[in-house]
């Protein structure tokens, strides 16, 4: 180097020299990654953010290569990162995944503005065209759908029962085969709810029901057939249903009445679980999978039962979560994507295979037929839980998803405190006027964010 | 070519890259801020309209005032804790005083999020610890939902974050200690002033530009406050039960990122600036550090 340039040679001095170096080869290199990376993309992307789903893709994925001589990659990504990443890379135009599997929570932030400018390609036709609607919970689609078109495929059906301690609940005297509706469930109440250690702290309770969150509230409401939205995503939840749940709720974590106690997420819940802090829990097919892997040592001690009815005969389920797969806009590949797409949730076999390794009830009807869906299921005492939730697939109501979804949980959940608290300090008087009230509050400040958007009526 | 020219090439990629990922989008969000966005391509001019929106907006009121009240028990709370934490020690030599250090800077080592994570496992009923231990001590809070009751959420995000702010502004008060002219302090001594006296009006003016600098941190950062919540009240969207720990910039991401309204978005983002800039200013002006400079 010396003989032919010597850094003393630079006219600007060292640093400047090195600063120079530097950002030369820095760019060559982003140049060089860019253009490998470019070079070695393959044909079609698939970005998830559940590891058990990318688990169980890779055999169709597989599969897929062979029998269309194209190269799929499943990636795998936080669901967080996911929407957010794709949202920001739809805006801007960047390359992004030709599909995706998003959260039901996430769907309308994508869908939202003219049909024209969604950057997700519009399902309806295809499944209309091939019969897929009529082969599925047709429910489910609400979760995926804006103003009649559909943008996503459902993943799961995710239909709510109770999980219970068996054990327990036998020790009780109790017979669960003779509960049938909320009624004849809260009337257990004194015979379980009990200090068992005589400290003056009651240990052990009827359920498990969150204290200020909005997804117990949500959870009931859709059994009763009360949605957030309704289909044209106007503001749903204020109906005589709603006032007469959130006042059966409150009774239930506060007062006299009370059977109810907030067991939590994660290590709390598994803890209250172990020592029967509370007898049931709310749990739709994903949760039963996670009890399993979470709290081992409860294998024998749990079954599953559908939800109590409001009334005889009523629906015995509602609907908990969902995931749906999006084929984006700028793929290069949409007829592959799509055949991807069936390939990954509509092959029988592979379903049931899935169902096995995941415990979540595919929206394909003609999957439950399966023997892995009737198979006994060891750690629930040899339950067939599979076909329990598929008996009650079909009653999972729809869940209508607008991008002010979040806002209208913040404000459900603003009612039920607001409630909480006249029903702290008044008891019954005047509750269900305070919460109809709330309600109209609620509304009315929805109505106006929605309706402040010039262009929400496109 | 023109040595003059140089200094100026040189500094052209920073410019650049400057232009294109700060001023850009600093001038493409103050214009959005008139705009209402409606999907990824639609957008409509509608004037004053957001910021006119924002004033009888309830959920902005409720951020404003959390934002304010965290901001107001981060200044009154963590300033002092931090000095008495770096004046102590100050007054200790050798192993010690390093572990000490490490150990009361460590949570920043984790993070934002993992703090929220922890705490939240710390303040569940019933099993978290912060419960059981003031029911051990107390006789209460056993059951106490403190993420859940919106009288205590604040307070909890608070405790939070004095865990990881005090020992992280307790390292520049330290460093500011070690500056300060013994000459001075001796002097002070002889004269027949206390402990007290000394440290009020010898140390503490001597490290005047440092606690300027602190306060004027605090203040900007609890603005900012956002990804502490978001991890604490996760199964609310880091908003808290009835929105008591809805902070400006959780309101501004929920406006912009789950709604998709990114002009309401940058209307918030460019008054929370604003805030900043004008708080900024009113501490600098009031602490005269802005006149020294001058």
């Amino acid at each position: 180097m010396s003989r032919f340039f010597s850094i003393e040679d630079f006219p600007y001095g060292k640093a400047p020299f090195w600063l120079l170096a530097l950002a030369l080869v820095s760019t060559l290199s982003v140049i060089v990654t860019q253009s490998s990376s470019a070079a070695s993309r393959p044909e079609l992307v698939l970005a998830t953010f559940a590891p058990n789903h990318r688990e169980s893709y890779q055999g169709v994925a597989r599969r897929f290569e062979r029998e269309h001589g194209v190269r799929v990659t499943v990636e795998l990504v936080h669901s967080r990162a996911l929407e957010t990443r794709l949202g920001n890379a739809l805006l801007a135009g960047t390359d992004v995944p030709d599909l995706a599997e998003i959260g039901a929570g996430a769907i309308a932030y994508f869908t939202r503005g003219p049909l024209s400018d969604v950057a997700l390609h519009d399902l309806t036709d295809r499944i209309e065209r091939e019969g897929i609607r009529k082969r599925l919970v047709e429910s489910r689609l609400s979760l995926w759908s804006s103003r009649g078109r559909v943008f996503a495929l459902p993943h799961d059906v995710h239909p709510v029962g109770l999980v219970y301690r068996a054990d327990l609940v036998e020790e009780l005297g109790i017979d669960v085969s003779r509960i049938e509706t909320w009624d004849d469930f809260v009337a257990l109440g004194p015979k379980v709810v009990r200090d068992l250690d005589g400290d003056g702290i009651v240990d052990r309770y009827l359920i498990d029901l969150p204290m200020g969150a909005a997804w117990g509230v949500q959870v009931l409401l859709l059994q009763r057939g009360v949605s957030l939205f309704d289909e044209r995503g106007n503001v749903a939840f204020d109906q005589p249903e709603t006032v007469e749940t959130i006042a059966w709720y409150l009774h239930r974590i506060e007062g006299k009445d009370r059977v109810a106690t907030e067991c939590g997420w994660g290590q709390s819940l598994m803890k209250a679980m172990i020592d029967g802090l509370a007898l049931f829990y709310m749990a739709p097919d994903w949760r039963t999978h996670t009890i399993m892997t979470d709290v081992p040592n409860a294998k024998g001690k749990l079954r599953v039962m559908p939800l109590p009815a409001w009334t005889p005969g009523g629906r015995r389920t509602s609907t908990w979560g969902g995931t749906g797969l999006v084929v984006t806009k700028t793929t290069r590949h949409p007829e592959l994507a799509w055949q991807l797409a069936k390939a990954l949730y509509f092959d029988g076999a592979e379903l049931g295979r899935r169902f096995a390794a995941t415990g979540i009830l595919p929206p394909l009807a003609d999957a439950w037929s399966l023997p892995e869906f009737r198979a006994p299921n060891a750690f629930y005492g040899g339950q067939p839980v599979g076909e329990l939730f598929a008996s009650l697939a079909r009653e999972t109501p729809p869940d209508w998803a607008t991008p002010y979804k979040t806002q209208a949980e913040t404000r459900l959940s603003d009612v039920f405190l607001r409630s909480l608290e006249h029903f702290r300090s008044h008891g019954d008087s005047g509750l269900k006027d305070v919460i109809r009230r709330e309600l109209r509050v609620a509304r009315e400040y929805l109505e106006t964010v929605i309706g402040r958007n010039v262009q929400a009526r496109h | 070519m023109n040595k003059r020219l140089v200094p100026y090439l040189f500094i052209a990629p920073y410019l650049a890259l400057t232009v294109v990922f700060t001023i850009y989008p600093l001038l493409n969000a103050a214009v959005l801020a008139f705009y209402q966005t409606n999907g990824p391509a639609s957008r409509t001019f509608v004037g004053i309209d957001n910021f006119r929106f924002l004033l009888g907006d309830p959920s902005f009121h409720r951020a404003l005032t959390n934002t304010t009240v965290f901001t107001a028990a981060s200044v009154v709370l963590v300033l002092p804790l931090a000095m008495g934490l770096a004046v102590l020690l100050h007054g200790r030599k050798g192993r010690a005083r390093g572990f000490l250090r490490l150990l009361l800077f460590s949570p920043n080592l984790v993070g934002g999020i993992f703090v929220g994570i922890l705490f939240a496992v710390l303040f569940t009923p019933r099993y978290g610890l912060m419960n059981r231990a003031l029911h051990a001590l107390f006789g209460w809070g056993l059951e106490e939902r403190f993420l859940g009751n919106p009288a205590l959420v604040m307070p909890a995000i608070v405790v939070t974050a004095l865990w990881v702010s005090v020992g992280f502004n307790m390292i520049y008060f330290l460093a500011a200690l070690q500056g300060v002219d013994k000459t001075l302090e001796e002097a002070a001594r002889i004269d027949g002033a206390n402990r007290l006296q000394v440290f009020r009006y010898v140390t503490l003016p001597s490290m005047r530009h440092v606690v300027g600098f602190v306060l004027v941190t605090t203040v900007i950062s609890s603005f900012q406050l956002f990804e502490l919540p978001l991890a604490l009240l996760a199964s609310t969207d880091g908003k808290g039960p009835d929105n008591s720990g809805l902070t400006l910039i959780t309101y501004l991401y929920d406006v912009g990122f789950n709604t998709g309204d990114l002009g309401l978005g940058s209307a918030i983002g460019w008054i929370v600036a604003a805030l900043i800039f004008g708080v900024s200013m009113i501490q600098l002006k009031l602490s005269g550090l802005a006149r020294e400079q001058a």
